[in-house]
């Protein structure tokens, strides 16, 4: 009655009183106590919820959110041990829109220690696992918002997207994941990452939700300088728009027919073969979509620019991690010593790994090599982006190569696979583009993602494009049927 | 190859410890990430490139005006730590008794 049910249906449940809003909040945190052991989506689930009166369509609709949004009087502790104990003493302006909208919040859920990760293997409360099949990861780093919704928890989750973080777990979980322009949403009270590159996003089942969602969010807030002034459009209002003679390009060293003929890999073949034949759908309903050419050099260049930023602006933001003002406080008898050990501590390996990488980066001698050609590169693939977007209205692409991994799989890290298909997503956070992922076909009964992409402040026709493909793909609002609970 | 020395003094800056075969991953991780790097450096004219530190030119920025605003009580900044003393936050002593 309630599970896997979206945001519209709920809503027609409530406005109908065939159930209340004091039932489905009950409903969706029952779901997850009784999925929490096997997927591990939560770090908090909340028992009790102030319900808020509210004519806002969200008005009674459960939802989770990352934990690393700050969430007055409720643990948020970003997955790292060195955030362990952190309640914090304000609220995010996401939270604080979406309470003051009366959607109720089930619970915080698991991300790779402090959104660092694209597994969803990191955080200090164990390994999130797949819906569909859980010796498989869902990928990260909001790895237990897209679990959740992937589960049919809830109707939609929030979630940060830096690189690629909502929208990788998305395809893996076979949901819709929507990362509005830079500035769309605010980030106050989101833990900071990588400033230049993070986003707020949104996990779902259907591009409908995520566009209602991201109406309620959307807007300029003096609290996080670089948001966008609001617009007076409703995006829910926009879906329906005549997509006739829109144009897409795919790049061809991303997902070309041909690029990936000699490949041994059955599922890439796979992946390549239905997208194309997506595409071909998406020719029949009147798209014209056409195939361009991207320097190599500049794609396999993509993911190492990528990580030097990211780990270089890492390193600045998580500097107040120190244990003093707020967190475990470190044995010792000098300040040095208190805040060594704290750090020691808290932080795992693979964190240490990517701040170290970040340092070495920024060191007066690596810089020109390393941080400023990064910065160079991200220019080369934007300004080339953005030329293409004067003549497409998106760019179209598999999220993956492949399904979602299984827990021991390794990658090969230098393979031009790994640097261009597996990482082609974080051009839509270095350009500050929309960019959405919808799930477009099962392989080996593993949903599998595509992902558009369009101009800066274009949300509304990006969000319109992915609900006309949408409808061609016959999944939408599918959850993952596993478990023996009927609520 | 990186020397094992010189990572141990990025930690230290960063203050934390790191134990020994964490390093030897991070020192593979580095090889990784160097080589993936030496490809932008073969980029034809990269150098000429403008560096960009921020995703597109956003003329909506609107400085607020400089208030002094109170956003904490001394009360919900105390509720993070355990470590208190009277109404402040309570840190070992740092300046040395000789100086």
């Amino acid at each position: 009655m309630y599970r896997g049910k979206n945001i519209t249906k709920i809503r027609e449940l409530l406005d109908k009183k065939v159930i209340t809003k004091e039932e489905v909040f009950e409903k969706a945190t029952s779901l997850a106590h009784y999925f929490q052991d096997e997927y591990n989506s939560f770090v908090t689930i909340l028992d009790k919820v102030k319900i808020k009166d509210s004519d806002s369509l969200l008005s009674g609709i459960p939802y989770a959110l990352k934990d690393n949004f700050s969430t007055r009087g409720i643990l948020t502790t970003a997955s790292s041990n060195i955030l362990k104990d952190y309640v914090p003493v304000y609220d995010a302006t996401v939270y604080k829109k979406l309470k003051k909208a009366g959607a109720t919040l089930v619970g915080k859920t698991v991300l790779d220690e402090l959104a660092m990760g694209g597994t969803g293997t990191t955080a200090h409360t164990g390994v999130v696992r797949n819906p569909w099949d859980k010796e498989r990861m869902i990928g990260g780093s909001s790895a237990g918002s897209a679990a959740c919704v992937a589960l049919g928890i809830v109707p939609f989750a929030i979630g940060s997207d830096t690189g690629d973080s909502v929208r990788k777990p998305a395809g893996f979980g076979g949901i819709v994941g929507f990362k509005p322009t830079y500035g769309r949403i605010s980030r106050y009270g989101l833990f900071a990452f990588a400033s230049s590159l993070d986003h707020v996003a949104i996990c779902s089942r259907n591009v409908r939700d995520a566009a209602l969602v991201t109406d309620i969010l959307k807007g300029q807030d003096p609290l996080d300088m670089v948001t966008l002034k609001s617009e007076n459009v409703k995006y829910v209002d926009t879906l329906n728009d005549d997509i006739k003679g829109k144009k897409l390009f795919y790049i061809k060293e991303v997902c070309g027919k041909d690029f990936y003929k000699d490949t041994n890999d059955l599922v890439l073949k796979k992946v390549i073969t239905t997208f194309h034949d997506m595409l071909d759908k998406c020719r029949d309903k009147g798209f014209i979509i056409e195939e361009v050419s991207i320097d190599m050099d500049l794609l396999t260049a993509l993911y190492p620019a990528y990580m030097c930023i990211s780990c270089a602006e890492a390193t600045s933001n998580n500097a107040n991690l120190t244990g003093i003002q707020f967190g475990p406080r470190g044995v010792g008898n000098t300040i040095e010593e208190i805040i060594f050990n704290a750090r020691t501590e808290g932080f795992s390996e693979l964190i240490k790994r990517r701040f170290v990488l970040g340092s070495y980066i920024l060191q007066k001698e690596n810089q020109e090599k390393l941080y400023l050609n990064a910065c160079r590169v991200r220019r080369l693939i934007v300004d080339k982006i953005t030329e293409l977007f004067e003549e497409y209205d998106g760019m179209i692409a598999p999220c993956s190569g492949g399904v979602a991994p299984t827990f021991d799989s390794r990658s090969e890290k230098l393979s031009a696979r790994y640097l261009i298909l597996e990482n082609h997503m974080v051009m839509g956070n270095f350009g500050g583009f929309p960019s959405i992922t919808i799930p477009y076909t099962m392989i080996d009964k593993l949903p599998v993602g595509l992902n558009i992409t369009g101009r800066v402040k274009d949300d509304a026709l990006i969000l319109n494009i992915a609900q006309k493909i949408e409808e061609l793909t016959g999944l939408k609002d599918i959850y993952a049927k596993v478990g023996e609970i009927d609520v | 190859m990186i020397d094992k020395e010189k990572l141990e003094e990025y930690a230290s800056k960063l203050m934390f410890k790191m134990k020994d075969e964490e390093y030897k991953t991070l020192q593979e991780e580095f090889e990784i990430i160097l080589k993936q790097m030496e490809l932008i450096g073969k980029i034809p004219n990269i150098e000429k490139v403008e560096p960009m530190t921020f995703p597109f030119k956003n003329t909506d920025v609107n400085l607020r005006e400089d208030e002094i605003l109170d956003y904490l009580t001394v009360g919900e900044v105390l509720e993070n730590t355990k470590h208190q003393i009277d109404d402040q936050v309570k840190v070992p002593k740092v300046v040395d008794e000789d100086v």
